[in-house]
């Protein structure tokens, strides 16, 4: 196994008419066996951006750490928040890879990702509403998972409106 | 010396390995007539390698599936309990979530299945026309000790090429109940409690915690049905359905299949909290 399938995990994220979601998986593994239930892979960085991390756990978290430091020395600076795609620059320069010029409406990471792309393919609807996105995006997150031995163990999902932040636990099969 | 050698040779009939002799054949240049019946070559094809038996230990680690699964089987005084999981792995993959694991044998003999799926299956199948071919020659049934006997040889003559079989033999003959665990490095072993599979250890710890001997059947299979479910809630290679199967004086019957997410929150029922919590911009 490959030192992304160590730990395990399941993400995706959708966007949808004047709201996107984000939810992921909550189990965190040692290859096969399980450790924890209750895992957190889906950061708030301010109250409209949220950032998931895939991965290695212990990478994952220590991304999440100098990121939240660099986002509060540029509100220092800046007095304001962070727009997403500068945001998503910060994050692609942290990790020296090619900057991804495109908005995409669906984006999967983690060991289910291939599950997770057919799911989103099949049950992706563009411009819906917070409630039948949020229906959309467990859906397809649990049944992703159910195809995983190494994501699940129930799910987490943040609805993100201009007026709240929903975040809601799914509950999934614990096996 | 080397008549002796012809004479084992009429009287056997086998083709007789030489490489042992190699030294004497050099030294007897021109008796070659006497020789032209032993040959001096290794009597097997094998590949052209310089490291032969880490070869042969890289072709095995490479089909040798990982036995991620979990079954179990003990005896207590009513006779033998015998539980498994069913889910079907591939490295990450979920290939199937509804295998069957118990094999019947035939109605009091049960085989589980770990490791290799086919290897499992066609080897059991075998076992059970074994078992019955004896049944017709000998009047009588087999025992689950000959059973598990003939599964072992078997496993035996195909040891290091690949067959990966982790099985219980659980059945009920005339010296009461019986369980065998047999593997495919050829392994028997008599027992009371066994657990095979990536899950075996926290079924093992759930097992040795509950077991005693004088349990009631009810008791035995919550047990049972009980270590399987801690072991699929662990173990990412197992999970599905938490099959119980008890085998009495009578043959077996299949006690309980459940799924094990409607089990978990049975053992764990989900309380009533706040039901969102909404967090709302000023």
């Amino acid at each position: 196994m490959s030192i992304f399938e160590y730990n395990g995990s399941a993400l995706v994220a959708m966007v949808g008419k004047n709201c996107f979601a984000i939810a992921s998986d909550r189990r965190l593994g040692v290859q096969l066996q399980t450790i924890a239930t209750d895992f957190q892979r889906i950061y708030k960085i301010h109250e409209k951006l949220f950032i998931g991390l895939s991965g290695l756990a212990t990478d994952a978290q220590t991304l999440y750490q100098r990121l939240v430091f660099r986002h509060k020395l540029y509100q220092l600076r800046e007095e304001r928040y962070m727009k997403p795609e500068t945001f998503a620059s910060l994050v692609s320069a942290i990790l020296y890879e090619k900057k991804r010029a495109c908005k995409r409406f669906c984006v999967v990471a983690g060991t289910a990702s291939e599950s997770l792309y057919g799911a989103c393919e099949a049950m992706f609807k563009p411009d819906m509403e917070a409630e039948e996105l949020f229906e959309t995006i467990s859906q397809a997150l649990l049944s992703s998972v159910d195809r995983d031995c190494l994501s699940g163990w129930g799910g987490h999902v943040y609805v993100v409106t201009p007026t709240e932040v929903t975040e809601r636990i799914l509950k999934g099969r614990m096996d | 010396m080397f008549g002796g050698a012809t004479l084992l040779l009429y009287v056997t009939g086998m083709k007789f390995d030489t490489s042992g002799l190699e030294s004497h054949g050099l030294l007897i240049g021109t008796n070659n007539e006497l020789l032209s019946g032993l040959s001096t070559a290794p009597s097997f094809d094998i590949p052209s390698t310089t490291d032969f038996d880490g070869f042969q230990k890289e072709a095995i680690q490479m089909v040798k599936p990982a036995k991620g699964t979990t079954t179990l089987a003990f005896i207590f005084k009513e006779g033998v309990m015998v539980a498994a999981d069913s889910r079907a792995s591939m490295g990450g993959y979920i290939s199937s979530q509804s295998v069957k694991k118990i094999i019947e044998i035939n109605p009091y003999m049960l085989g589980t299945m770990a490791g290799g799926a086919a290897d499992c299956q066609f080897w059991h199948r075998n076992l059970g026309i074994k078992c019955r071919l004896h049944e017709l020659a000998n009047k009588r049934r087999i025992s689950v000790t000959g059973a598990s006997k003939l599964l072992a040889n078997i496993l035996y003559n195909y040891r290091g090429m690949g067959l990966s079989v982790g099985t219980m033999i659980a059945g009920w003959d005339e010296t009461g109940p019986g369980l065998y665990y047999v593997d495919s490095e050829g392994g028997r072993l008599k027992g009371m409690r066994f657990s095979v599979g990536s899950g075996s250890p926290y079924a093992y710890g759930v097992l040795d915690n509950g077991y005693r001997y004088d349990m009631s059947v009810e008791e035995a299979a919550e047990l049972a049905r009980r270590s399987i479910y801690h072991a699929t809630f662990r173990d990412g290679a197992s999970g599905g359905v938490a099959s119980v199967y008890y085998v009495g004086p009578n043959g077996w019957k299949k006690l309980s299949g459940d799924d094990v997410a409607e089990l978990h929150y049975n053992y764990y029922p989900v309380e009533q909290t706040v039901v969102e919590q909404v967090m709302a911009e000023t």
